[in-house]
């Protein structure tokens, strides 16, 4: 330990607070995984209901799950939620227009 | 008229037979008869059909038949329970017989030819499959949802690891900390400076702490950038491709604190990266990343240095020791003055200025166990926290003798000068843009000015300015000319 045992270093007058950094002048700090996953959701899910695919409904709901997970905490929860209600009503929607089980692409 | 006494009673007699053979029958058999057509009016085409199918080839019995003959057809009908049951309705059935016989015959003529191909030709309709009531044919939908579970269950149980290893690590270097920082864990939120003594979160795979309040430094930043164990796909991913959980330092200095120089060393991949990344290690740390096996460092680690002396400098004993005890624990560690990030890709047409710098250290460790960390292993990164605080004590006290500040300095005048050429063109126009904006607006302003008195001061102002500028630039030149002879 190289602490000078005899003083102290700590400086109460010498303190600075912290500050966030600044992701607007380096966008490269920033992962933009959740934000892709939400705009992927949201189109899967306009996909989902307006061609009344079931499957791209369902990767809608993925999307939306992703998104949240990868989210950080200072990000709006608001957003989050209407990805995901979007996502879930288009799966409602597919199945309600057409119960039939979704059949596998193979 | 005899006659006709004695037909009545016959007659009578004729109609009672029926009501006799009636009460032959249990009074519950009569009942029943009675209550089968009531009930159900195809009952008796029900009987009649069945009937008929049996005993198509056989000749009808006649109609007042004895109760032997409907016995003997009763026995080959395989519908009759019990001999009980027989003797009741065995009567009714003959009744019935007897009754559509004729009908019978007509009505199934050639039956049994067409019955075979009948059922030959039977088609199966597949029933789709929502009306099938089966939970089988919806597996797709069961397969969506478990995975959905699955994905759910993962979020939780890698937040809660992640979780779990940010405070062990934070419980053992809480210590250290304490003692060596006034402020320990802050948020910038809240309005007096007061430790809040914990982690801040910033993602489920970040935790930050901001150590502020010690001597030969402005503050620590602390990031633990674990994996993310929440998300399924990165999981998944990982399977093919591990990595490891890091924990990076920022220790951002006041001007003070260290001389002007630039140094690095760590594993040689992290080197041949943040070579081509940074700015600062770009610029003056030009020469590719030499092995430090001269200090006696292991050959993993590689130097990026900006000068031989500044190595020598760094490279005392007690930090050959961590360097070389916890090699595999190191991926970087980076000392400079010139610190502005990484290299920002540069837009045409923008007049640039040479981006801030601030004087840095900046260490990357990564945790062991290479993904499957134990909270017990955080334990194991004390040593490199001594080493951080160690490091910000020694470079207060390494200063660089003459000829080294010359270089350096040397250098950083190099470092501008070719950034100022490179955007000299940029700069002269926007010089241009901007002197061509001001005469405008200075024109513009003459033209609004409604006194007239006012506008040929201004206009005459205006000349006189221009008039010295080209006296300027002709001095400027007769100089060069004369310089040039």
């Amino acid at each position: 330990m190289t602490v000078n045992n005899m003083a102290d270093p700590r400086r109460p007058t010498k303190i600075f607070r912290y500050k966030p950094p600044n992701t607007e002048t380096n966008p490269t700090l920033e992962d933009p995984t959740p934000d892709y996953m939400n705009l992927l959701g949201m189109i899967f899910s306009m996909c989902g209901l307006m061609l009344k695919l079931k499957w791209c409904a369902w990767i809608a709901v993925y999307c939306s799950f992703i998104s949240f997970a990868n989210s950080r905490s200072s990000e709006d929860t608001k957003q989050m939620m209407s990805s995901f209600m979007l996502s879930i009503s288009a799966v409602v929607m597919s199945y309600l227009q057409n119960p039939q089980p979704m059949s596998p692409p193979w | 008229m005899r006659h006709l006494v004695f037909l009545l009673p016959a007659l009578l007699l004729l109609l009672a037979l029926p009501d006799t053979r009636g009460r032959y029958n249990d009074d519950f058999d009569d009942g029943e008869d009675i209550a089968e057509f009531d009930d159900n009016d195809f009952a008796e085409f029900e009987d009649v059909s069945e009937d008929s199918a049996v005993d198509v080839e056989k000749e009808p019995p006649p109609r007042a038949a004895p109760p032997s003959i409907p016995v003997e057809d009763d026995e080959d009908e395989a519908t009759v329970e019990n001999e009980d049951g027989q003797d009741e309705f065995e009567d009714a059935d003959a009744q019935d017989q007897d009754m559509y016989s004729k009908y019978d015959n007509e009505e199934f003529e050639g039956y049994e030819k067409t019955n075979p191909s009948f059922k030959d030709t039977l088609i199966y309709r597949e029933v789709p499959a929502h009306l099938q009531n089966s939970w089988e044919s919806y597996y797709m939908e069961i397969l969506m949802v478990t995975g959905l579970l699955a994905y759910i269950m993962n979020y939780i149980i890698g937040k809660n690891k992640n979780s779990r290893l940010a405070q062990a690590w934070f419980n053992s270097h809480r210590e250290l900390l304490e003692s060596n920082f006034a402020l320990v864990g802050d948020d910038g939120t809240s309005k007096e400076a007061t430790s809040t003594g914990k982690l801040n979160q910033e993602n489920e795979h970040i935790y930050n702490l901001w150590c502020s309040g010690r001597v030969c430094c402005e503050g620590m930043l602390i990031q633990l950038k674990f994996l993310k164990r929440q998300d399924l796909l990165n999981v998944l991913s990982r399977m093919m491709r591990p990595a490891c959980d890091q924990v990076q330092v920022k220790v951002t200095l006041n001007d003070e604190d260290m001389d002007t120089f630039v140094f690095a060393v760590g594993s040689r991949k992290a080197m041949a990266r943040l070579q081509k990344e940074l700015q600062d290690l770009s610029e003056f740390c030009g020469d590719k990343p030499k092995s430090g096996t001269k200090y006696g460092i292991p050959d993993s680690l590689a130097i990026l240095s900006e000068m031989g002396e500044v190595t020598d400098g760094v490279m005392d004993s007690k930090m050959v020791h961590y360097l070389t005890t916890h090699a595999d624990k190191i991926e970087s560690i980076h000392f400079s003055d010139q610190f502005s990030g990484p290299k920002v890709m540069q837009e045409e047409g923008q007049p640039l200025k040479l981006p801030e710098t601030k004087k840095t250290l900046l260490f990357t460790f990564n945790v062991p166990g290479m993904g499957n960390t134990s909270p017990k292993d955080m334990d194991s990164l004390l040593p490199l926290m001594n080493m951080v605080i160690y490091s910000i004590d020694k470079l207060k006290k390494l200063r660089l003798n003459r000829e080294g500040k010359q270089k350096a300095d040397r250098n950083r005048a190099r470092v501008e000068e070719n950034f100022l050429k490179h955007t000299h063109a940029q700069r002269q126009e926007a010089a241009q843009t901007r002197r061509e904006e001001k005469k405008r607006a200075e024109k513009e302003r003459i033209m609004n000015e409604e006194d007239p008195d006012r506008q040929r001061r201004l206009e005459e102002a205006a000349q006189r300015r221009e008039q010295k500028k080209l006296e300027k630039k002709q001095m400027k030149m007769k100089q060069i000319k004369v310089k040039a002879m």
